[in-house]
């Protein structure tokens, strides 16, 4: 276990050859790192402190700490804004985008990557090519056939089309997984009697676990924020995702800044909490796809 | 014989449901989008083939064309920027400066949070009654300059530009950090020791060791930014006087504000076409022979 912990540990700050030998090279550098280090944080920690504070302590200063810490900001926004509902909306359609990405990845990556046949090449590239694809340039027809198949305000559905849309790229992360898996292995079983569907669970999908987390978190970080499609196809108030949520939530408190600030950063804390433990597995699945090339 | 069919019927059974999902919400769309814009909407149940005669109507909208500039105006700036200052600080990262760890945490935040708490962040900063430019500008003596950012057509687009940068300029710099750690390290060392050192080592070894991922970075950035839209929609909507209307917002008002889904296809059409062009074109344009090395 610790010794796995370290290898990754290698991978997140691998190792360059360089240093930065002079002087003013050093000082450069160091001040463009602090420089966005500080053009980062000013804003969050500005919304944090004026979550603090009450409206007349806001009004006269914008700037400062808050004369006297107002926790209850964060209670008004918790009851007023519906905040839970929408949280547990956002995760009921992120599951469903899981559920479906995930299977529907996995064996189109499987028999892509594992199999030869005519047209294969073809298929692989038909299904990269959607990573090209704006949902943009989809969301008319989709609105039209929710509708037809009356399943506006489903958040499993909504799902489903999160999911089919994060296909190209999680086959793309999963293929080159795969690939890498040695086709010994392979035959081993077959000589063993193990027929295709036993080598998929019980051989392939074990070693592409890395892959299937990374792709899991993708998709789950993407559907978590996406604004548009939950904007066309959820119209009733209880069915609202937490992007959408937080639009209305501030139009209708839209005066009271020190609520609002403390709306969102309640609405901010999955995100930033999935970051702080998934940081690595975030960073490196979100670069893996673009080294490949 | 038996051996074969038991194969093609478990790549089929692997393949096939995966494929079919994929096509039924990501492939077919775009083909229908592309039926949809040659038809004129009558009612909800009742469409009408008129050709080509949404295209003209669009051609001939002024605002429309507004959109395309804009669209394009966003898209050269925060490539730009992105790219040359992600190159800059990803290289930056690869130096091994202490704090490398922390510094990429922080860098990274952003990317994770939540679009419309962003973008609500950033209309704050700029609002004139609470917000922290407004003081800024006046610390720095320039207070008289301070206009309402977002109020103004003329500043509105830079603004939202700002806050696009705020929130992606992190995967840039992980993207190109990643590309140089994926460089020969072995190359690095034997220029360092030949005595390239600063820009010469930029110049002469950095950009042609990491062409390909400054490519796929451009790329990416190129396509993100012809399909923004959250952000933009929730700081400005569009307005001040359609002066931030980029392409997927000027589909999102034909099509689910006028009710126009044959105009709002076109529109959705185009961006598809740019997507393509753009990705196709710089490929080819930048295509290189590959460093051996």
């Amino acid at each position: 276990m610790g010794a796995t912990r370290e290898k990754k540990d290698q991978e997140w700050i691998a190792r360059s050859q360089l240093k930065i030998s002079s002087r003013w090279g050093r000082f450069f550098v160091y001040s463009a790192l602090s420089f966005n280090t500080i053009m980062i944080l000013l804003p969050l920690f500005w919304l944090l402190i004026t979550s603090l504070k009450s409206q007349q302590d806001l009004a006269q200063n914008i700037w400062g700490l808050p004369k006297q810490v107002v926790w209850s900001n964060y209670v008004v926004a918790w009851v007023g804004g519906k905040i839970g509902i929408y949280f547990f909306n956002s995760v009921l359609a992120t599951a469903s985008n899981i559920f479906f990405s995930v299977i529907a990845s996995v064996t189109i990556a499987y028999a892509l990557s594992r199999f030869h046949f005519k047209l294969k090449r073809f298929l692989y590239y038909l299904v990269i090519a959607g990573m090209m694809i704006p949902i943009h340039a989809a969301v008319i027809p989709l609105y039209i056939t929710a509708m037809k198949l009356k399943m506006m305000n489903n958040l499993i559905y909504l799902g489903i089309i999160y999911a089919a849309f994060r296909i190209p790229v999680s086959v793309f992360i999963l293929e080159s997984f795969m690939v890498t898996i040695p086709k010994e292995l392979e035959e081993c079983a077959i000589i063993d009697g193990a027929s295709y569907y036993s080598i998929f669970f019980r051989i392939i999908l074990p070693l592409s676990a890395d892959g299937i987390i990374t792709i899991t978190i993708l998709s789950a970080l993407a559907s978590w924020n996406e604004l548009l499609l939950a904007m066309l196809m959820l119209s009733r108030p209880f069915i609202k995702t937490l992007p959408l949520g937080l639009m209305g939530f501030i139009t209708e408190w839209t005066t009271e800044y020190t609520i609002l600030c403390a709306g969102l950063l309640i609405a901010c804390i999955p995100n930033v909490l999935f970051y702080a433990f998934m940081k690595e597995k975030i960073v490196r699945g979100m670069t893996v796809g673009a080294i490949k090339g | 014989m038996i051996e074969k069919r038991g194969r093609n019927i478990a790549i089929a059974v692997f393949l096939l449901p995966g494929l079919i999902y994929y096509s039924f919400f990501v492939l077919s769309p775009v083909v229908q989008g592309l039926v949809l814009s040659m038809y004129r909407w009558v009612s909800l149940e009742r469409r009408v083939f008129v050709g080509f005669d949404n295209y003209l109507s669009v051609f001939r909208d002024r605002i429309f064309w507004q959109s395309v500039r804009a669209s394009l105006l966003f898209m050269i700036i925060t490539t730009f920027f992105q790219v040359i200052f992600g190159f800059l600080f990803g290289y930056f990262l690869y130096l091994q400066p202490k704090f490398e760890r922390t510094f990429k945490t922080i860098f990274f935040i952003p990317v994770v949070l939540n679009t419309v708490a962003v973008g609500f962040i950033w209309g704050y900063i700029y609002s004139p009654a609470f917000g922290l430019l407004k003081p800024a500008m006046e610390a720095l003596g320039l207070g008289h300059y301070y206009v309402p950012p977002l109020a103004q057509p003329s500043t509105a687009l830079l603004a939202v530009i700002v806050a696009h940068i705020w929130q992606a300029f992190g995967i840039q710099i992980m993207l190109f950090n990643a590309g140089f750690m994926n460089m020969p390290p072995e190359v690095i060392e034997m220029a360092s020791i030949d005595g390239a050192a600063g820009f010469t080592m930029i110049r002469y070894m950095i950009i042609p060791l990491s062409w390909e991922i400054s490519k796929t970075v451009i790329i990416l950035q190129i396509i993100g930014a012809l399909r923004a839209f959250d952000l933009v929609y929730v700081m400005t909507g569009g307005g001040p006087n359609h002066a931030t209307e980029l392409l997927p917002l000027n589909m999102f008002v034909y099509a689910f504000e006028n009710f126009n889904f044959g105009n709002g296809s076109v529109v959705a059409t185009i961006i598809f076409v740019l997507c393509m062009t753009f990705t196709l074109g710089l490929r080819r344009m930048m295509r290189r022979e590959v460093l051996q090395y």
